[in-house]
């Protein structure tokens, strides 16, 4: 049997309505009024406090410091810092490396390679917090690069794209915004939070430009587009653009996710339990609703 | 919450590109929101592999479509310093083609060509463009070609013909002998 506080309290909670915005109230004193004090207790200073400037016509404005320069006039505006707060970063990445990566099989290509693959072989830091946005291909070394890949990466050049697509593959450049990016970066610790996979959010509007792009293989472009501007690449830097449907591989090159996707083969709203190997999936209507929005 | 074993979902949940041309039962598997390709393009195949039409040259008008296959490409080390690196790496780019058997250049374009890159054409009958701009094999290779692409078009171009006033005006200016 509880005891008489625990049973007192049970019951309160059993009579008591539902809590509301309509029934709350914050604690005696916890709230102060704005008003200036007048009248009997609020009087004699009337909230200025005694002496000083602070009760003597008090003008200073907010940041000056008494004469010297103050903390936000001592730095000089620069033209290269403006609207450095919204532009993001990348993690380079060279040909030349990805090449040496697939010799030494630190990243496999029997598998399509996104940011995911690319972070387990644990050779970047990427940083989502510290506005990064993923990695981004470098023309580097694209002359020795040789392997048929499906690449997924957040930037790519029109070099890298030639040297890819020429070796049979396909490239696709897509925005993960720092959320999805974190989850994709690291799969197994986000799996071990217990939280519903999100929905991956599209580029903000100085992004969007690029990744609707054909010419850039944006994920968002028209895939009938690209095929033609895969045609002018080829032609423009002197190669014969392979047949993917020939390729014994044609499955996984042509395999893409959902602009909404982070995993390929998972979808938004599922909940991944790493302890009992399932997967739990929404079956709400709105839910269901929300996850394919 | 529906429980789900990881084996289904794996068939359940691949996705493949939204290709059209594909059989019904993968296009099923698609997970597909609302922003998917085939809702942003609904008129589009959605086919990236889709085959081109390759453009056809006919006179004068140069398509700019070149056929790799009938133009051969040699490599070589190029010139310059770079030490080590020039010595040994093969990036210069020697593209040629039989300019009177090629059959993607019709009869007028060839004819232009060889007189007026003559200085261009080997004593064998090929036109030889080389290149050796770049660090890199393949940037100079897209180097030759649009020297090549440039060589066509400049033999291609044909002046317009002179207005009525300037013929009037040369007729005032230079009495006729």
């Amino acid at each position: 049997m509880a005891s008489q506080g625990t049973e007192k309290a049970l019951a309160l909670l059993r009579r008591l309505p539902r809590v509301s915005l309509g029934n709350l109230k914050p604690n005696p004193g916890a709230v102060k009024s704005a008003r200036r004090g007048r009248g009997i207790y609020g009087g004699k200073t009337h909230g200025a406090g005694s002496k000083g400037s602070g009760q003597r016509q008090n003008f200073m404005r907010l940041g000056f410091e008494t004469g010297n320069t103050p903390f936000y006039l001592r730095f000089p505006y620069q033209n290269y810092y403006k609207g450095h707060h919204m532009r993001l970063s990348y993690a380079p990445l060279c040909m030349g490396k990805l090449q040496r990566m697939i010799d030494t099989s630190r990243l496999r290509t029997d598998v399509p390679v996104d940011i995911t693959q690319l972070s387990a072989t644990q050779l970047f830091s990427i940083n989502p917090m510290e506005k990064m946005g993923g990695i981004m291909l470098k023309d580097e070394g694209i002359d020795h690069f040789q392997a048929t890949l499906n690449l997924e990466v957040q930037w790519a050049t029109e070099a890298v794209i030639a040297s890819v697509e020429r070796n049979g593959g396909t490239i696709t450049v897509a925005y993960y915004d720092p959320i999805s990016l974190q989850a994709a970066l690291n799969p197994m610790a986000f799996f071990k939070r217990g939280v519903a996979i999100p929905r991956r959010m599209l580029p903000p509007q100085n992004l969007i430009d690029y990744y609707s792009d054909p010419k850039n293989r944006g994920y968002l472009a028209d895939p009938t587009e690209v095929a033609r501007e895969r045609f002018v690449l080829a032609q423009k830097y002197g190669y014969e653009l392979p047949d993917i449907r020939s390729s014994p591989n044609q499955e996984m090159l042509l395999e893409r996710k959902d602009p909404r996707q982070i995993f390929y083969g998972l979808q938004p709203g599922w909940v991944v339990n790493l302890e009992d190997k399932v997967i739990l999936k929404p079956t709400d209507p709105e839910l269901l609703e929300h996850y394919a929005s | 919450m529906l429980l789900s074993r990881p084996n289904i979902l794996r068939s359940l949940g691949r996705t493949v590109a939204p290709c059209r041309s594909l059989h019904n039962t993968a296009w099923l598997w698609c997970f597909r929101s609302a922003v998917s390709l085939d809702k942003i393009y609904p008129e589009s195949d959605l086919d990236l592999t889709k085959p081109q039409q390759i453009p056809k040259t006919k006179g004068h008008n140069f398509s700019g479509y070149v056929p790799m296959d009938k133009v051969q490409v040699t490599y070589s080390r190029s010139s310059g310093p770079g030490g080590q690196n020039v010595n040994k790496i093969n990036t210069k780019v020697d593209l040629r083609f039989h300019l009177a058997s090629a059959e993607w250049l019709s009869p007028e374009l060839k004819e232009k060509l060889a007189t007026k890159h003559k200085t261009s054409i080997t004593s064998d009958g090929f036109l030889v463009i080389r290149s050796d701009k770049t660090r890199s094999q393949q940037l100079n290779l897209a180097e030759a070609m649009d020297k090549l692409r440039h060589l066509i078009y400049t033999a291609a171009f044909v002046p317009p013909p002179p207005a009525v006033e300037d013929i009037e005006r040369a007729r005032r200016r230079l009495p006729s002998l």
